[in-house]
C-alpha cells in the first residue's frame, strides 16, 4: 500500500463524481433539505422559547431528528457509491486497473476516501446554515453537541460508505448495489429502530442491544453531546470489516 | 523473456486453456492465433496476472505471474480487447493518470506522454474526451497507454480489431517498428495479420497449441495435388514408394479418378519425380500442381484437428 498511487486513484474517483449529473443533484437535494429544516428552525426559535423543544435541543431538530434528512440520506448514499466497484466491472476498465502496479488493497481504499469526501461535500449544506445563526441570528448553540454530532456523523459516513462499497463490488449492475445498500442502511436506521420500540413495549430483555444498535439512537446521543466510544468502535469495526471483504471479492473475481 | 509451463484454466466445468507450455525470447513478435474462444484471451490474462491460473506456471523476465504479480506488471504493456477506457476523462488526463499509477517518475511524465501520444498518432487529440472517440482513435489511446512506461513486452489483444483498412496499416506499421524495442505478443484472428507483422506464430485452438512455429518454416510448406486415372490404391502406393515423400492423402476418389495431396521431406519439388512414376505405370495423368500451403489452410487444418480430437476422449483422462 502506497500514499503515491492512493492520490491518484482517489482523485479520478472523485473527479468523475463532478464530471456527471449525480454528485450535483445529490447536493441539490440536501441542500433543499437544510434550507427547509433551517427555516422550520428557525420558525420555532422564533416562537415563545420557553415551550419549543426545538430550543433545548436545537442540532436533533435541523438533522438528526429529521425523517426527510434520514430518508434522504438513505436514498443519496446508495446513490453515490453503487457505481465505485460496479461500473469498473461493467465498462472493464477494472482489468486496466488490477493489470498495473497497484495492489487491490489500494484500489478499494481509494474508491472508499473519495465516498467519504463525498458524503462529507452531501452534508456541507447542513454546515453552511450554522453560522448564520451563531453569529448573526445571535442564538449561542453549544459547540460542544455540534463537534460530538460531527465526529458521530463522520464515523458513521465512514461505515455507511464501506458498505456501499462492498455491495458495490459484488456485481457489474449499479442498480443492484444500490439497492442492497439501500435495504442495510433501512435495517441499520429504522428497522433497529422500530425492533427498539417493539421490545421496549413488551419488556424484552434485548431492547437495550437494539438501543445500542439503532443509528437513529445514536446520532441522537451525539447530538446532545454524548460521543459514546463503543459506538465509535462499532462503526469503525464493521467499516474495517467491509473493507476487507471487499477487498476479497474483488481478489476472488480473478480466479 | 515468456516462459509458460502446463498453464491452465478452468472456469468452472469448463476447461478454457489446457496445459499450455511455450516460451518467447526477447525481442520476438509473437502472433497468437485461433478461432473465437480458443483461450486466446484467458492466456493473455493469465500472463498478465489479471487471472489467476488454475494449473501450470508462468513467468515473465524470470518474475512468477503468482508470486511476484507486481514484478510483472511493471514489465507489461497490456492492451486489453475492446480497449475499457473512462469516458469522461480526456486522453492527456488519462494518460497522466495511468503513468502515475505505473510509476513513470514525475520528471519523466511529460515527456513519456508526449512521445506516445506522437507514436500513436494522437498528437493533436490530447484535449479530446475519451467517451467522444471512434474505435480506431480508442484503440490507438489503448495503445498509447500500454506503451507509457516503456515496458519490455507487449501484450496486445487484438489491436487492430475495428479499424477500418487504412488504421490498421498504420497499427501493424507502429507494432512492426515496436518489434525492435519490446518483445511483442499480440492474438488475431486474421491470418494476414501474422503474416504482416509476426516472426512467429502460436496457433491455439480449443484450448491448445496446435502449431507453434515460425512464419517462413510454415509459408514454405509445400504439397503437390495430383490427379491421374487409375485405380487408387495402387497408384497411392507408387507415390509412397517415391523418395522424399512424407504423406499422401487421397482428396477424392470417384469415377476412377483420384485426387491426391502428396507432402514431401522440407518442401522439396517432387512433381517431374511422380509424374514419371504414373505414367510409366501406364496411368493417365490429368492435373499436376505445386501448392504452397497458405497459413489460413494450416489454421483450417489444425482447428479441424483440434476439434477431432477433443470429441475423442483421451485416454487415461477422466
Amino acid at each position: 500500500m502506497s500514499v503515491r498511487h492512493l492520490f491518484p486513484l482517489f482523485r479520478r474517483e472523485l473527479a468523475s463524481y463532478f464530471l456527471g449529473p449525480m454528485a450535483f443533484l445529490v447536493l441539490l437535494a440536501f441542500q433543499g433539505i437544510a434550507w427547509f429544516n433551517f427555516w422550520d428552525l428557525l420558525e420555532r426559535l422564533d416562537r415563545n422559547r420557553a415551550t419549543v423543544s426545538g430550543l433545548r435541543d436545537p442540532l436533533n431538530f435541523y438533522l438528526s431528528g429529521s425523517v426527510p434528512f434520514w430518508i434522504a440520506l438513505m436514498i443519496a448514499l446508495p446513490a453515490l457509491t453503487m457505481r465505485l466497484i460496479s461500473e469498473e466491472n461493467r465498462s472493464g476498465t477494472i482489468e486496466t486497473l488490477l493489470t498495473v502496479p497497484i495492489t487491490e488493497g489500494e484500489v478499494v481504499i481509494s474508491k472508499w476516501l473519495a465516498g467519504v469526501v463525498m458524503y462529507i461535500v452531501m452534508l456541507m449544506p447542513f454546515i453552511i446554515y450554522l453560522p448564520f445563526l451563531y453569529v448573526q441570528g445571535k442564538f449561542h448553540f453549544d459547540i460542544g453537541p455540534f463537534i460530538s454530532l460531527s465526529i458521530g456523523m463522520l464515523s458513521l459516513g465512514l461505515m455507511f460508505v464501506a458498505i456501499g462499497l462492498f455491495f458495490s463490488s459484488l456485481t457489474r449492475n449499479q442498480i443492484v448495489a444500490a439497492i442492497w445498500t439501500f435495504l442495510t442502511f433501512f435495517l441499520f436506521i429504522f428497522l433497529t429502530e422500530a425492533a427498539y420500540g417493539y421490545a421496549l413495549a413488551k419488556q424484552e430483555r434485548w431492547a437495550e442491544l437494539m438501543q445500542f444498535l439503532s443509528v437513529l439512537n445514536q446520532v441522537h446521543a451525539f447530538a446532545i453531546g454524548q460521543l459514546d466510544l463503543r459506538i465509535l468502535s462499532v462503526h469503525f469495526s464493521i467499516c474495517a470489516l467491509m473493507l476487507f471483504l471487499t477487498i476479497k471479492v474483488v481478489e476472488w473475481r480473478r480466479a | 523473456m515468456i516462459e509458460v509451463a502446463d498453464l491452465s484454466k478452468q472456469y468452472g466445468t469448463i476447461q478454457a486453456v489446457k496445459k499450455l507450455t511455450f516460451h518467447v525470447d526477447r525481442g520476438e513478435i509473437v502472433g497468437f492465433l485461433g478461432p473465437n474462444g480458443a483461450g486466446k484471451t484467458t492466456t493473455m490474462r493469465m500472463l498478465t496476472t489479471y487471472l489467476t491460473p488454475t494449473s501450470g506456471r508462468a513467468s515473465i523476465s524470470g518474475h512468477d505471474v503468482l508470486d511476484e504479480a507486481l514484478e510483472v506488471r511493471k514489465k507489461v504493456g497490456y492492451l486489453p480487447e475492446n480497449v475499457p477506457l473512462y469516458p469522461e476523462m480526456r486522453v492527456r488526463e488519462y494518460l497522466s493518470y495511468r503513468a502515475q499509477l505505473k510509476d513513470v517518475p514525475r520528471s519523466k511524465r511529460r515527456s513519456a506522454i508526449d512521445y506516445v501520444l506522437e507514436r500513436c498518432g494522437l498528437a493533436d487529440f490530447d484535449r479530446r474526451i475519451l467517451g467522444q472517440l471512434s474505435k480506431g482513435y480508442r484503440q490507438r489511446v489503448g495503445l498509447a497507454e500500454s506503451l507509457i512506461h516503456d515496458p519490455d513486452l507487449l501484450i496486445l489483444d487484438e489491436p487492430t480489431a475495428g479499424l477500418d483498412p487504412i488504421q490498421v496499416r498504420e497499427v501493424r506499421a507502429l507494432i512492426r517498428e515496436l518489434g525492435g524495442k519490446h518483445t511483442i505478443l499480440l492474438s488475431t484472428h486474421i491470418m494476414t495479420e501474422v503474416e504482416a507483422v509476426c516472426g512467429r506464430v502460436i496457433l491455439i485452438a480449443a484450448g491448445r497449441i496446435a502449431i507453434d512455429d515460425r512464419i517462413e518454416r510454415i509459408q514454405t510448406e509445400n504439397a503437390i495435388v495430383l490427379q491421374a486415372r487409375g485405380p487408387e490404391n495402387a497408384m497411392k502406393k507408387a507415390l509412397e514408394s517415391a523418395p522424399k515423400v512424407r504423406r499422401v492423402t487421397t482428396l477424392n476418389d470417384s469415377g476412377g479418378v483420384a485426387t491426391f495431396e502428396i507432402q514431401t521431406e522440407d518442401g522439396v519439388d517432387l512433381r517431374e519425380e511422380l509424374a514419371h512414376r504414373l505414367v510409366h505405370n501406364g496411368w493417365a495423368l490429368r492435373q499436376l500442381d505445386l501448392r504452397r500451403s497458405s497459413l489460413e489452410e494450416r489454421f483450417v487444418r489444425a482447428v479441424a484437428d483440434a476439434s477431432v480430437r477433443v470429441d475423442q476422449p483421451e485416454s487415461g483422462a477422466a
